[in-house]
């Protein structure tokens, strides 16, 4: 009886987009002691004064997260650069950087070093 | 005054008169008696909620009593705030305390009482705003259409507590079924449209008051067949209706309540 007390109401997470093509997004979360009252509770409490085009409520305990030390799973070597595309915007950089180097001094000086011979 | 009510006739216009009157007070004091549960409710999420319901019934007692303003009736808080009881046209289950105490102090408010009453109510206003959309009255009939849009939530509110309450513990069916007795005890006048009943039939107003009723009856019998429960059925006449001004005591405390600071100073814009 004591237990049951104490899970009579349960946190629901609720999600809600504001036009139905927007992606769903992580709200807040309440008490209920069901999914219906879950859902009649999320609209007054959060969504009254903004348009909503859907809501969702999950029973948190329906949701396998991690627990603290399955984190580790996250690690990673901070070495991953090459699995990183960053696009050809660096191109034009480099692309200037030659053009420049082509009519510096030097460049020119050889070319009349060249006419001598 | 707006254009639409100069051209209508003076029996036409008392008619409608007192059906806004009628429809401004109910919500008027089922605001009112929501707003007092406030901090009170069962928990947190809840009390939210109905507040908020609370809030827009109160939005809808204040388009009645603007479409009374435009009638040339006197101004929209004046009417909310300034007419005594006997002058009320609210029925008497929306004037009913909301239980013993005060909310201030020592509230003994019944939850089953308000899951009872708001799903009931709520349930009987969406038959009538139904009906008003088609009201010959047009400014009415597009304040029907602006209600209803809110009413979808407000019954599924009520009915999920309704129906949720009804499917626990026994000592929850037990107080729901103590809270309908009493509720069915005040439902007389909810549906009676006063002394102008036959000129609101007569002029397209809205519907009769037998047609309405028997509307209600059958959206609730679906709740009740879900339940495998039998709807309650009224034993005793009311004695009193509130269409024709006939109030309780509570109503008057209501007033006093609520008009308190108003009273204070009439002519002052809060």
């Amino acid at each position: 009886m004591e237990n049951n007390k104490k899970t009579f109401y349960q946190e629901y997470e609720v999600f809600s987009k504001r036009t139905p093509s927007s992606a769903f997004q992580h709200q807040f979360s309440l008490l209920a002691p069901n999914a219906e009252m879950a859902l009649i509770m999320a609209q007054e409490n959060f969504m009254r004064r903004e348009p909503v085009a859907d809501i969702w409520v999950v029973n948190r305990l329906d949701i396998r997260a991690l627990a603290p030390e399955e984190k580790q799973i996250l690690n990673r070597l901070d070495n991953k650069d090459y699995r990183t595309t960053k696009g050809y915007g660096y191109l034009k950089k480099k692309w200037r950087h030659y053009e420049q180097k082509m009519l510096d001094e030097k460049e020119i000086l050889s070319w009349a070093g060249g006419k001598d011979k | 005054m707006s254009e639409a009510a100069k051209t209508l006739s003076p029996e036409f216009k008392e008619a409608l008169v007192e059906l806004l009157f009628q429809l401004a007070d109910d919500d008027f004091f089922f605001a009112y008696r929501g707003s007092e549960w406030l901090g009170l409710a069962p928990h947190i999420e809840e009390d939210v909620a109905s507040s908020s319901i609370s809030q827009d019934s109160m939005g809808h007692a204040t388009m009645f009593y603007t479409l009374l303003e435009e009638l040339g009736l006197g101004k929209a808080d004046d009417l909310a705030h300034a007419r005594s009881a006997h002058e009320r046209k609210n029925s008497i289950l929306v004037e009913r305390l909301n239980g013993p105490g005060h909310y201030m102090e020592d509230a003994q408010y019944d939850w089953a009482y308000a899951v009872v009453r708001n799903c009931f109510y709520t349930q009987a206003k969406k038959v009538k705003i139904d009906s008003l959309k088609q009201s010959a009255y047009g400014p009415l009939a597009e304040v029907a259409v602006k209600v209803n849009m809110e009413l979808y939530y407000h019954l599924l509110h009520w009915k999920t507590w309704f129906v949720q309450l009804l499917s626990t513990t026994e000592e929850a069916k037990a107080r729901m079924m103590q809270a309908m007795d009493k509720v069915m005890s005040d439902f007389d006048d909810v549906f009676s449209l006063g002394h102008h009943a036959e000129q609101m039939k007569q002029f397209g107003l809205i519907e009769e008051e037998s047609v309405l009723k028997e509307k209600w009856t059958v959206a609730l019998a679906r709740i009740f067949e879900s339940l495998d429960l039998e709807i309650p059925r009224k034993v005793n006449p009311q004695s009193q209706n509130g269409r024709n001004g006939e109030h309780t005591k509570e109503l008057e405390d209501a007033l006093s309540t609520l008009g308190e600071v108003y009273n204070l100073d009439p002519v002052s814009p809060w």
